[in-house]
């Protein structure tokens, strides 16, 4: 196992250091820039002259960039230019939310996923089967800032139960942390939900279509014995590998589920940024998303792996 | 597709359904019964009770406020104004304060004399004021406030007023003459929107590491992207003030959410709530709807008057009279604010019922303008912010310019890009926007707002007669015959001209819970919550 991940681990580093090229160039050729943002509205272009060059933005782009991954290196990501404080501290505040959001939402996409995907393919009720199919297909097809504010009206405004948004930290209040993420949550894990669930139930369909099943369902294994022992294994490394790949969905569209339910992430932290140029701030989020995403990506590879001989021996 | 398969295992069993079903439902249970509650937590009643008397009968002590806002705090913005100068007034303390007639009342400044000459003022400081830190506050703070706003780092609009002063003498700890390079008529202005900042932690003031100010609360914790904590400062300048124990900024950037939490009570203040979703509110029970009509914003059209055929001056004044403004008013202010061809809000001595209606909707006035200028049909760009209510003014322009033969075509904009092109004055033909300054002196707008600044601005709208007014009535005293000749003719140039066509004034709109008493913005919006208490 150890001698896959090693071989895995260059391309990884690769991916990188392009992304951190891409990174900064795609905002360099973004029009407007943090020093007018800076400036204010009713600013004259010598106010706005005078901190493009405290910012250093009159450097030359190499020089910029080289400052930009030598403090990365160095562990210094340097101050906001437009926001304030450091970027560190920034990032920091924001990643607990983001994280506590996102394994939120994992848990839901898992066990709504599965509950989706084992009913779509093993129910002999017609009505239950009909029922998830509409479920999963309401579920892709409503945005998610629509399907936010449904669930803000009947949870918050109609029934009163749940708050309409904001965040008390899981680690601060557990009882009052798991409301305020309960609706968010859900709505981020909802789309992902329906894609893992129909992955899984045509996964598990092919899986008991199989001729080892018909053999052991001729030799009397029991047919809950047969899904979970048999059919599910086999039919989940397929199933892993997507659900790695619907944790960046989720990353990716915590952005709007945090806006939402004015949920204090990154993705808010991102979109600020971005509307301010603020380019240190927006350049590690990017950035450290990407990571996120290796990182996210390798392990699911190693967990396929596990799970699929046939993948490490490759 | 199931159908095919040789074995169909069994579903879950109805028994384990319901077992599955019951333990579900006995974790949400836990959440949203067994243990506290985040709506009652958010809902508890404010103040202590049986401090006062009747509740909401007179002011009483305690409690926490929750605002709701829809954009960041940025410290780098502290020394200018922005979208989000509500926490100014609660850490800070200005000079003096505007009264609803422009009039200036005491704040840390207790009272003033100008020279006979407009030359210098002497102002007498409150003594026995300490910034939270425990630190005295004397006129070497004031010095280094308008030094500090002389500084272009800080990008203040009334740089060009602290600039005007050029000396200072102090007379003592609470006794300090401002010397100015030449008189000017908006000294106040500057009093009301200069924060005094504590000189020694100004730098970590604009980073958001610590802000250390006179004010009635100090800020305990900036979460950015979260929201800003304020407890109260127990020793306040003003007696037995502030009434509340705390108040909590919560950010909510998304319209639909910002009104959920008003209408579920987890916040009871905002002035965020777009014009559309005002009907929702008003039909609230609990909820009150009031609008500070000294207007803090414009809504405008721009032109660049170096673009044919806008360098016509006939063209740009039938694009003014070819405008519904009472339709925008309607539709993108929610009917809050005031219809309007010139910057002036009512409250502004340059205000006049003629200059206000000065263009009404005349589509056949404006189709008379432009045959007479030699044009049936126009095509032109129009440069908008692709924000909902910036996006809803730009389409109400293009739709009222299409009746009279002018063709627009949207050019929706992010705000960083929309800004570089306003100060870089590249702009394409037409624009919408907002500007601010009209609501304290003339002036001001005309100094600061760089849309109508006579040097440089975005119109590209240059003219000696305008420079020399400008001038004249930053420099002529404040009232009297002369300064109402002067702003009429700043007035009379600008709908002349119409370089810069307003179309609406904007009223800030309160949005509060019933039982909270004693808000007030000052002309800047900061909010000032020195008298605020919730009661009933």
């Amino acid at each position: 196992m150890s001698g896959y991940l090693l071989r895995r681990l260059p391309s990884a580093l690769l991916v990188l250091l392009l992304a951190s090229f891409l990174v900064f160039a795609v905002l360099r050729l973004v029009p407007g820039d943090p020093a007018a943002v800076l400036a204010g509205p009713d600013a004259s272009a010598a106010t706005e002259a005078a901190i493009r060059a405290h910012l250093g933005l009159d450097d030359p782009l190499p020089a910029q960039y080289a400052r930009w991954i030598g403090g990365l290196l160095t562990g210094d990501l340097g101050p906001s230019y437009a926001i304030g404080g450091q970027t560190a501290d920034l990032i920091g505040d924001g990643i607990g939310a983001t994280v506590e959001l996102t394994l939120g939402a994992l848990l839901f996409v898992v066990v709504l996923g599965a509950a989706f995907g084992i009913v779509g393919a093993t129910s002999r009720n017609r009505w239950l089967r009909g029922a998830v199919r509409i479920l999963t297909t309401g579920a892709l097809a409503v945005p998610p800032f629509v399907t936010g504010v449904l669930l803000v009206l009947l949870f918050a405004v109609l029934l009163g139960v749940l708050p309409p948004g904001g965040r008390v930290p899981l680690l601060t209040a557990p009882d009052l942390g798991v409301q305020y993420l309960l609706l968010p949550a859900l709505c981020l894990a909802l789309p992902s939900a329906a894609v893992l669930g129909r992955y899984l139930e045509d996964s598990i369909g092919r899986a008991l279509a199989e001729d080892y099943v018909r053999t052991a369902t001729a030799a009397g294994i029991a047919p809950r014995r047969l899904l979970w022992r048999h059919a599910l294994p086999n039919a989940l490394p397929p199933v892993v590998t997507l659900l790695g790949m619907q944790t960046g969905h989720l990353l990716g569209g915590a952005v709007l589920v945090e806006a939402i339910f004015a949920w204090p992430g990154l993705g808010q932290l991102a979109e600020q940024a971005l509307v301010r140029r603020d380019y240190p701030v927006v350049q590690d989020l990017l950035l450290l998303l990407v990571t996120v995403f290796v990182l996210v990506q390798l392990l699911t590879d190693l967990v396929h792996a596990r799970l699929d001989p046939r993948i490490r021996w490759e | 597709m199931t159908e095919s398969y040789p074995t169909t295992p069994s579903a879950p069993s109805r028994r384990s359904t319901l077992r599955a079903a019951g333990g579900g439902a006995l974790l949400l249970g836990l959440g949203l019964t067994g243990c506290r509650s985040a709506v009652s937590e958010a809902e508890a009643p404010a103040g202590k009770a049986g401090e006062a008397g009747k509740a909401g009968a007179e002011p009483r002590r305690g409690g926490t406020l929750t605002v709701a806002v829809n954009t960041d705090f940025t410290p780098s913005l502290l020394f200018a104004q922005s979208g989000q100068s509500l926490q100014h007034r609660l850490i800070y303390n200005t000079l003096t304060r505007y009264d609803d007639r422009l009039t200036p009342q005491p704040e840390l400044a207790t009272s003033w004399e100008y020279a006979k000459d407009g030359r210098s003022i002497t102002l007498a400081l409150r003594s026995g004021v300490t910034f939270h830190d425990g630190r005295p506050f004397t006129a070497d703070d004031v010095i280094f406030a308008v030094k500090n706003l002389q500084n272009p780092l800080r990008a203040a609009q009334l740089r060009a007023t602290a600039a005007a002063v050029t000396g200072f003498e102090k007379r003592g700890d609470h006794e300090l003459v401002l010397k100015l390079a030449h008189p000017v008529n908006n000294l106040f202005d500057l009093f009301e929107f200069m924060i005094i900042t504590d000189p020694n932690s100004v730098e970590d003031a604009v980073t958001g590491k610590r802000l250390n100010g006179t004010g009635p609360f100090k800020l305990t914790k900036w979460s950015p992207g979260s929201g800003l904590s304020f407890t109260r400062n127990e020793t306040y300048w003003q007696p037995d003030r502030p009434y509340l124990d705390g108040v909590e900024f919560r950010i909510v950037p998304q319209a639909d959410a910002l009104l959920s939490s008003l209408r579920t009570g987890q916040s009871q203040l905002s002035f965020s709530v777009p014009g559309k979703n005002l009907t929702v509110v008003a039909s609230a029970p609990d909820l009150a709807i009031s609008e500070y009509s000294t207007g803090g914003g414009a809504l405008y059209l721009g032109v660049n008057t170096t673009v044919a055929p806008l360098n016509d001056k006939t063209v740009r004044q039938a694009l003014a009279w070819g405008i519904d403004r009472e339709r925008i008013l309607q539709q993108v202010l929610g009917g809050y604010g005031l219809a309007s061809a010139t910057p002036w809000p009512k409250s502004s001595p340059a205000f006049t019922e003629a200059g206000r209606t000065h263009y009404t909707h005349n589509p056949g006035k404006a189709r008379e303008l432009l045959r007479s200028a030699g044009h049936t049909r126009l095509d032109l760009p129009l440069l908008h912010i692709n924000l909902p209510g910036e996006t809803a003014l730009a389409e109400a322009v293009q739709y009222d310019l299409r009746q009279i033969g002018v063709h627009v075509t949207l050019q929706p904009t992010d705000p960083a890009t929309a800004q570089k092109n306003l100060i870089s004055q590249t702009m394409p033909g037409l624009w919408t926007m907002s500007h601010s300054f009209a609501q304290v002196q003339p002036s001001t707008l005309a100094v600061s707002a760089y849309p109508f600044n006579e040097a440089k601005n975005t119109s590209k709208y240059r003219s000696a007669a305008y420079t020399k007014v400008v001038r004249e009535a930053w420099t002529a005293p404040a009232d009297g015959a002369r300064a109402n000749t002067l702003r009429q003719q700043i007035t009379d140039t600008l709908l002349d001209e119409a370089f810069i066509i307003d179309l609406a004034i904007r009223g800030a709109v309160q949005v509060s819970a019933k039982k909270l008493h004693g808000v007030t913005l000052n002309k800047f919006s900061y909010l000032n919550l020195d008298d605020a208490y919730l009661a009933g």
